[in-house]
């Protein structure tokens, strides 16, 4: 969490392989990505990370189940059928597959973006304000969603979030001011959140 | 609002300028086209003048009558008249002249010098001493031909054939070859020769000789010594001479008009040609300019209804996208009348080096150039962006917060019964064009064929999914999602890729047509050879289309060939019959039949009597005419003579509908029209076809001209005829194709624009800067294929009905030519993938993270 303008979605990106940095290193598991070429940063883009955006998250020629199993269909992999089902059920979509973006509403097509990030059982999955632009039900069930990945799948999930409530889901949250951590706290509440938030703001 | 406007052009230059390139091409043809014939006119109008100015007066034998299927010549004038002439008061001098309508120089190395029957002609004329009379120069060194084996030629055919003074050369006309001692070498006036043609001087007896003049000149030039004007002069010949209604008067004033007013002709027939093309082009154009801007206004919505909801009235919206209309047709213009310009000058030197020697002289740009350029261009955009900027200022003001850039959706059932109706209309017009051949026959077909392709556009939009469905699936297949992508961008915006496909439609359908009917002509050929052609070796001055004039002793030297048992010499040359215009045939009937079969039904050729004629059952039908009936048919030295119809055969595909005797041919054609197209024979019984061949390419040496073929080269030699020519509107047509393809590439990158964070989420969800090129390229080649698909269908329906309009015309066979229809389609591809280089290139290079924080 942090400000705007704090350097959380540049955080983000970085880690993503989808920018890259001036100095310092970024390692993904055994990976430094600093010195992969465009090539291979983009199949670590597809293999190893899993990624949710606030909005215009699918491709809207793409119905969802397409939109789901892209990266592995951009790597000509066949998805994992029995994995895809867990996700699939876990997100609720099996009557919404063959729906085009259009057609669904805005809760749903995050759920589906959800579902693309965790498919490919990558090594990390980044979420950069998921629930910024959805009202607070279809939020909470996105959040809800992406828990359950980490509680049952062992799926590691990092969020940008403003809202304390959302950030209220995770294990840890970790504080962001001027391009810099300067704080974090573990197995946080909304009240905890809000708090330490109300602190960095004076 | 006009600020706004200038700003859209200058931060879009690229877009502008490609758009604005869709037209300029097809100014720069049409400009190039008018400069490069007012150029010619120009250059000729003055060789004319030079050539003539000496000559006052010019007395001559009229013109029988005009036909479109060659010259006719003059008849010739009575030797009598001269001294007649001389004594008119105000004559200085006058002179006879002959003018040999072919004489053809053969090098030391026996070939033929120049290109015959293809570049230039190769004509001769009588030399004369008057240097008024005489366009020619004598260059040092040389002398006037004296005696009757000397002749003087013309500087540029002594260049190419390495003839100097002193050197014997051969000389084919219609008499026997001949040997002649080059006495002297000639320029015209600055040039080598006049126009590229070649020219041999002969003196004036032997000028006459070869034209089989008896005390005859072509023409006698007057010079007068001053004291009248030219018209006075005319009248007091026309007065005195002994001036038979055979015989005209002309001054050298109006001479020089005639001569211009020819050319002018001659060339305007080249000019409207090219014109077609050009028009095509800009009618492709028209295409781009509406999607263009079709797109950039759907892509404007929003600014649009922004400018509408701060106060901007829809007439200003309206009047924004109208001036930037202006603003690409004015840069187009102007830009394609330079390039038109340029382009001029380029294929005048093109014609040079083909052997068209055109002097050099500055390019003329005529105001009616310049004001056409900008005219068309100017009306091509504006009219084609008058829709988009119909809808730009329906745009309401509360679309500013809407979302951007959807497709309203199709009114599926207005729009098939549009499209329906416009395609029915033109098809109809162009069947009736083609069938019911009314007088403006020509117009009806090129409306007809307008309107079809009006139609298939506004049906466009209909055919895009389900056809793009079908021609994606085995992409699918092999692609994966990329491809699936591919395809479904294709289809996403039904109308853009519909405008754009039809922009490569037109230009496909054209080279379909012309490509199914130069199949069906060759197999028609082929067919008529194959069915009428009894000889087993034809002799033709040149191959295929050209035909040079074959001397009657080509086949009086084949008859002594043992290998040969019947030789029919064949001539075939335009007259009037019923005052039609019409071509005859002469033949020796009783050979020609052994060795052509007419299928005759009623009478025998071989009693064919020189005051008879035999037609085709096709004619006789027509004009309800039967045996022992009349014709009367108008021939260059007879004028109108009656001939009673003694046969009737079926086949008319080699001699056409008319055929009379070689003595009907002496006695009615001019004397210098006495010479074969050519000549077929057929091998003796055992003899070898091979040594046969050797046997005539032996005999016929003295004559390089005259090519032994047999039938499978026959038919060969007339495919290449048709190839060249096909070829030539291949080329032509290049030009509406690649006008097309910026087409193509303008929709693609205004959609990759359009795309900007799609194609950011799929390059952060892990595509490949390669896997984008090709989806890009692939949605490329589906719209060029679904252009092809349409131009191919239009194109099938154009040939086969022009094939079947022509049916009487010899159009016999049909053939749909798959192989090339095929590779067309190859091409068509081809070409999508060219034109989604660089849209691919620019998307795979977009940076992800701006891609992504686009808004
Ligand atoms: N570590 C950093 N060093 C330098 N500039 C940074 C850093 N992190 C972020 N920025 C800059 O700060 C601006 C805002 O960053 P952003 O990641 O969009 O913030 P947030 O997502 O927290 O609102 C961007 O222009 C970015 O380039
Ligand atoms: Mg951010």
């Amino acid at each position: 969490m942090g400000p705007s303008g704090s350097g959380k979605s540049t955080l983000l990106h970085c880690i993503a392989g989808l920018d890259r940095l001036t100095s310092g290193e970024v390692w993904l598991g055994e990976l430094a990505l600093s010195q992969l070429s465009e090539r291979e940063l983009t199949k670590v883009r597809r293999d190893q990370v899993g990624f949710v955006f606030q909005a215009f998250n699918l491709i809207p020629t793409l119905n969802a189940l397409e939109n789901i199993t892209l990266p592995m269909a951009l790597a000509g992999r066949r998805p994992d059928d029995e994995w895809l089902d867990r996700v699939i059920d876990t997100v609720g979509l099996r009557d919404r597959l063959t729906h085009r973006p259009s057609e669904l509403s805005g809760g749903q097509q995050q759920r589906v973006a959800v579902a693309r990030a965790l498919a490919s059982r990558p090594q990390i999955v980044f979420a950069d304000e998921p629930t910024g632009n959805l009202d607070s039900r279809s939020g909470a069930e996105i959040l809800s969603f992406m828990q359950r990945a980490v509680r049952e799948f062992g799926q590691t999930v990092v969020m940008v979030t403003h809202d304390p409530i959302a950030a209220s889901y995770s294990d840890r949250v970790v504080f962001l001011v001027d391009g810099r951590i300067v704080d974090e706290i573990h197995d946080p509440t909304a009240d905890s959140v809000l708090r330490k938030m109300r602190e960095l703001g004076d | 609002m006009w600020k706004v406007t200038l700003r859209g052009i200058t931060t879009k230059k690229l877009r502008f300028l490609l758009t604005a390139s869709s037209v300029m091409l097809g100014v720069a043809f049409m400009s190039g086209t008018m400069t490069l014939t007012d150029t010619v006119r120009a250059t000729f109008d003055d060789l004319f003048r030079d050539i003539n100015e000496g000559t006052d007066v010019v007395v001559r034998g009229v013109q029988p009558f005009e036909s479109d299927f060659g010259d006719v010549p003059r008849r010739p004038v009575p030797a009598a008249l001269l001294p007649a002439v001389r004594e008119v008061p105000g004559v200085a001098t006058a002179e006879g002249l002959v003018e040999v309508p072919y004489a053809q120089i053969v090098d030391e190395a026996n070939e033929p010098v120049g290109n015959p029957g293809l570049g230039a002609p190769s004509f001769g004329f009588s030399w004369t001493d008057d240097e008024d009379l005489n366009p020619m120069t004598l260059q040092p060194g040389g002398h006037a031909p004296a005696a009757a084996d000397e002749v003087v030629i013309d500087k540029g055919s002594a260049d190419a054939g390495g003839i100097a003074v002193g050197d014997t050369v051969r000389v084919l006309t219609q008499q026997e070859v001949k040997e002649y001692e080059v006495v002297g070498i000639a320029k015209f006036g600055a040039a080598d020769s006049p126009a590229g043609a070649s020219i041999v001087m002969f003196t004036t007896e032997e000028a006459q000789r070869i034209n089989n003049f008896r005390d005859q000149y072509s023409s006698i030039a007057v010079v007068g010594d001053g004291s009248v004007s030219q018209q006075e002069l005319a009248e007091r010949i026309a007065r005195s001479a002994l001036v038979g209604s055979d015989v005209e008067i002309v001054t050298g004033e109006a001479l020089i008009e005639e001569n211009q007013d020819q050319l002018a002709e001659n060339i305007g027939f080249f000019n409207t040609a090219l014109l077609v093309f050009a028009f095509v082009a800009l009618f492709v154009a028209c295409f781009i300019i509406y999607n263009t801007f079709q797109i950039t206004v759907a892509q404007r919505t929003r600014e649009l209804a922004l400018l509408r909801a701060i106060g901007a009235s829809a007439a200003q919206v309206r009047r924004s996208v109208i001036a930037e209309a202006l603003a690409v047709g004015l840069a187009a213009s102007a830009l394609g009348l330079g390039l038109g310009i340029l382009l001029s000058v380029v294929l005048k030197n093109l014609l040079n080096t083909l052997g068209f020697d055109i002097p050099a002289t500055d390019v003329v740009v005529t105001p009616d150039t310049v004001v056409w350029a900008f005219v068309v261009g100017l009306l091509v955009t504006v009219l084609s962006a008058v829709l988009p900027a119909r809808r730009a200022a329906r745009v309401p003001p509360v679309a500013a917060m809407r979302d951007v850039a959807v497709e309203r959706p199709t009114n599926f059932g207005r729009r098939l019964l549009i499209g329906g109706a416009i395609l029915a209309l033109g098809a109809a017009v162009l069947v009736y064009g083609l069938f019911a051949t009314p007088d403006d026959a020509v117009a009806f077909i090129g409306f007809g064929a307008f309107t079809v392709f009006i139609g298939v556009f506004v049906l466009g939009p209909l055919i895009v999914r389900p056809v793009a469905r079908v021609l994606g699936r085995p992409l699918v297949l092999v692609k994966g999602v990329t491809g699936t992508l591919a395809r479904e961008n294709a289809v996403r915006n039904p109308r853009r890729t519909a405008a754009t496909a039809a922009a490569l439609m037109v230009g496909v359908a054209l080279v379909g047509f012309i490509t199914i009917f130069a199949a069906s002509a060759k197999k028609s050929i082929a067919h008529a050879i194959d069915q009428q052609l009894k000889s087993d070796f034809l002799v033709q001055g040149g191959t295929g289309f050209a035909m040079v004039p074959l001397s009657p002793t080509v086949a009086e030297t084949m008859r002594t060939v043992p290998e040969l048992s019947v030789v029919a010499p064949v001539r075939f040359d335009a007259v009037l019959v019923g005052g039609e215009q019409a071509f005859v045939t002469g033949a020796d009937p009783a050979t020609s039949s052994e060795l052509v079969d007419f299928d005759v039904r009623e009478g025998s050729l071989r009693d064919l009597t020189a005051d008879g004629i035999a037609v085709s059952e096709r004619y006789a039908d027509d004009n309800d005419l039967g045996m022992g009936d009349l014709v009367v048919v108008t021939f260059p030295a007879t004028g109108d003579v009656p001939m009673e119809i003694e046969a009737i055969y079926s086949r008319r595909e080699m001699a056409g509908d008319f055929l009379i005797t070689l003595d009907a041919w002496a006695t009615n054609f001019l004397p210098q029209q006495q010479y074969d197209s050519l000549v077929m024979a057929r091998l003796a019984p055992g003899a070898d076809a091979d040594a046969a061949r050797a046997a005539i390419e032996e005999a016929l040496e003295p004559y390089p001209t005259a090519k032994v073929r047999d039938n499978a080269q026959y038919k060969e030699d007339q495919a290449a005829s048709v190839n060249q020519v096909v070829n030539l509107v291949y080329a032509l047509l290049f030009l509406a194709i690649v006008i097309a393809t910026i087409g193509i590439v303008i929709t693609l990158m205004l959609s990759i624009y359009e795309r900007t964070r799609e194609l950011g989420l799929l390059r952060a969800v892990g595509m490949t800067q390669s896997q984008m090129r090709s989806s890009v390229r692939w949605e490329s080649v589906i719209i060029a294929l679904l252009g092809t698909a349409l131009g191919l269908v239009i194109g099938l329906f154009f040939g086969w009905a022009v094939v079947a309009a022509l049916r009487d015309e010899g159009f016999t066979r049909f053939a749909a030519a798959p192989g090339q229809l095929l590779v067309i389609v190859v091409v068509a591809a081809v070409v999508g993938v060219v034109a989604g280089v660089y849209p691919a290139w620019r998307a795979s290079r977009l940076d992800v993270l701006r891609a992504i924080a686009t808004e």
